[in-house]
């Protein structure tokens, strides 16, 4: 198709007093929002950069750390930044309501409180009820623009729907008994919800930016992102389609796949790109961090800002790492255990969980695929073809229907009509979604007994999440056992996912800065849960590539130090690598060429 | 029978489906304090992780919590003197209190 779309630079033409950049992990969502509020900053606009996207790499990005108050960014006027870190926020939270209890209550009082307050629920709330603040509230002050960059998709919906859920829910909640325990101590502020509701319905005061690349998996999230943000009302959405590439050699091989995938990827979501403003932005040679690189992206047209972004000129090699199949070799013999695939959104959990299953079902092995990837790229990863895995999805809402029906059927047929009403209101709390997927994750590393389980775990934060209850519902088996009983999947799980014999956790990242600073920290969360990585996984490393293309080679180079990096200062364990590879991922035969390291 | 006053040990929701597992007489116990309501009795439910506030400011509660730690929840008060501590009440139990909340309203109505 032929595809209309402007320099990203006129994407704030007329730009609303409200700005979200919303997009699959990965996309440079981040950047694009940093260079967003830089622009409008230096229009003269007093503009603020919001961060609640729980792994936020703003900080890498505008040279400044950033905390809960907002800060100037140094080298610009007018422009202030702020993050709203979502555990932070939930401990704020929690120590409002138990630090004046302290004196008043005994120890083990104050002990059970800050635990039921340390859940998913309490941390999804309180980042809400920061977020809402600046839509409505007394933090949207005096600026004249608020960016902010948010939170990958599900989580960004998540929020953005939960703020509907709950004004729904206080309208109709009659009972007078609320379930929704942490909100409690915010229900008072129920009008700064509706009004952040109506804010984002406006679309002289909001405008949502998808951000994507031209590539499949993303631009089919920006497309449900779209309709189910259209579905909420929002109507003022854009597309900025970011890493638009425009070869210089189109009979480089390197080039000519990178520009065909461009092409199927645009063809297959026509109808998409033609129903909303669209905007690109090229590929650069090199990351947009520093400001006068983030000052280029928006301000100089494309083909200066190509010499605008400094190109690397290091002529270092990457070192020779060894490929998937060698990994398959080494964990083939155990026959069984867990396999976790972890990093940041859009690193390609789920193609190396594929590959990495399909490699262990031809060395014979007994292979179970799942994801719990709210996203669901798994089907698309695996196309017709189950390579001799038993693949099974672990879907967020049929975990919760299957959950709310199950709850239901354990009730007295003979059930008063009141307690079921509301039994009813507590199962349709935000909270159920995550107990329902929490509790098929737990089954679901049990099924590890028995053979190989290979799980592509959601994005970054919410897989913390899922530790994180992990751990706290562990605690709260010890003081519940005198009252309930609990599956043996459950009280087993942690246990599991640190025994080194049974689960191993592969950190999967892409030879960039952030991505590899994001799986540290990853890495760095995990220690502190005691769950020792056993490998790295560098994924879609052009390094390893021969291209003549100038942009793509120029990105390979740049990926030199952070391979080092890993394998130097990061890595425990063993290093693998997954060269960049002209045949799509999808189905068999394109899983098994990211096995074997030719291109 | 008057009124009653639940003292629930830190729970996210008063039926308790917000546990990996659910306790079944949770919601019983949900659904009997609605019908006692219905009665014309007084109810009055608090949640160590919502309402830590009534917990500190009754005295008979602070008194069992300081020996009993968080063991001794739930405490059901009726009519101000505790009925029932470290568990919810059982189905003969229930039907007992709704017997005499039925009297109690009846007997009010004939005086």
């Amino acid at each position: 198709m032929v595809l209309h779309s402007q320099p990203v630079g006129r994407l704030l033409d007329g730009a609303p007093r409200y700005l979200f950049f919303t997009g699959k992990g990965g996309v440079g969502k981040t950047s694009i929002a940093s260079a967003a509020a830089l622009a409008l900053s230096e229009s003269g606009r007093r503009t603020l950069l919001v961060s609640t996207d729980p792994a936020s790499n703003l900080d890498e990005v505008l040279g400044l750390e950033l905390a809960r108050e907002a800060r100037a960014v140094p080298g610009a006027d007018h422009l202030f930044a702020l993050n709203i870190n979502p555990e932070a926020a939930a401990a704020a939270y929690r120590e409002k309501v138990v630090g004046p209890m302290r004196g008043m209550l005994p120890e083990a009082a104050l002990r059970e409180m800050e635990e039921q307050l340390s859940g998913a629920c309490t941390m999804e709330i309180a980042a809400f009820d920061e977020f809402t603040a600046f839509l409505g509230g007394a933090g949207a002050g005096d600026y004249d623009h608020i960016v902010f960059d948010t939170a990958p998709t599900g989580h960004t919906l998540r929020l953005m729907a939960l703020s509907q859920a709950w004004t729904t829910f206080f309208n109709e909640n009659t009972s007078g008994n609320s379930c929704l325990g942490p909100l409690a101590g915010l229900e008072k502020q129920r009008s700064l919800y509706a009004e952040a509701v109506e804010v984002l319905k406006e679309p002289e005061k909001t405008r949502v930016v998808l951000v994507s690349r031209a590539q499949r998996a993303a631009l089919r999230e920006a497309r449900r992102t779209w309709k189910e943000l259209g579905d909420l009302g929002i109507a003022n959405q854009s597309l900025a389609l970011n890493g638009w590439f425009e070869p210089a050699h189109a009979d480089d091989p390197v080039s000519r796949h990178w520009l065909e995938r461009q092409s199927r990827a645009i063809d297959e979501e026509s109808d998409f790109l033609r129903s909303l403003p669209l905007y690109r932005a090229p590929l650069l040679p090199s990351n947009l961090i520093g400001m006068d690189v983030l000052r280029a992206f928006f301000r100089y047209p494309e083909s200066a800002m190509e010499t605008a972004v400094p190109v690397n000129t290091a002529e270092a090699s990457a070192p020779a790492l060894p490929g998937l199949d060698e990994l398959a070799d080494r964990l083939a013999p155990a026959g069984r255990g867990v396999i976790l695939t972890m990093g940041k959104g859009g690193v390609g959990k789920t193609t190396v969980a594929a590959a990495l299953g399909l490699a262990l079902a031809e060395r014979g092995a007994n292979v179970r695929l799942s994801t719990t990837d709210p996203a669901a790229h798994l089907a698309d990863a695996f196309g017709d073809t189950h390579g001799g895995m038993d693949i099974e999805r672990i879907d967020p809402k049929a975990e919760t229907r299957a959950y709310v029906a199950e709850v239901l059927a354990q009730q007295p047929a003979d059930m008063d009509p009141d307690s079921r009403a509301l039994l009813e209101e507590d199962l349709r709390s935000p909270c159920t979604e995550e107990i329902a997927v929490f509790r098929a994750f737990a089954r679901t590393v049990a099924k590890g007994e028995d053979g190989f389980v290979v799980l592509d775990t959601a994005p970054t934060g919410h897989t913390l999440l899922l530790l994180d209850a992990t751990q706290s519902y562990h605690r709260e088996l010890g003081r519940q056992s005198r009252t309930t009983k609990h599956s043996e999947a459950i009280e087993k799980l942690l246990p599991r996912l640190r025994d080194p014999g049974f689960t191993r956790v592969l950190l999967v990242t892409l030879p960039e800065a952030t991505p590899v600073h994001e799986a540290a920290a990853l890495q760095a969360d995990l220690r502190r849960a005691e769950i020792e990585p056993y490998a790295w996984i560098i994924n879609q490393s052009m390094a390893e590539v021969d291209t003549r293309e100038p942009v793509l080679a120029a990105r390979g180079r740049a990926e030199v130090p952070y391979i080092r990096e890993v394998v130097d200062s990061h890595a425990a364990g063993p290093v693998y690598s997954i060269p960049w590879s002209t045949v799509d991922p999808v189905g068999r035969d394109g899983l098994a060429s990211l096995l074997r390291a030719e291109v | 029978m008057k009124s009653i006053q639940i003292y629930d040990p830190a729970m996210c929701c008063s039926t308790g489906v917000c546990g990996p597992d659910i306790d079944p007489v949770l919601p019983a116990v949900a659904g009997m304090l609605h019908q006692l309501a219905g009665h014309g009795v007084h109810v009055e439910r608090y949640n160590l992780a919502q309402q830590p506030v009534a917990f500190a400011r009754n005295p008979k509660v602070r008194a069992v919590l300081e020996t009993g730690g968080t063991a001794a929840l739930p405490m059901i008060f009726i009519d101000g003197e505790l009925e029932l501590q470290g568990r919810y009440p059982e189905q003969p139990e229930r039907a007992a209190w709704m017997k005499r909340a039925r009297e109690a309203n009846t007997a009010g109505v004939a005086e």
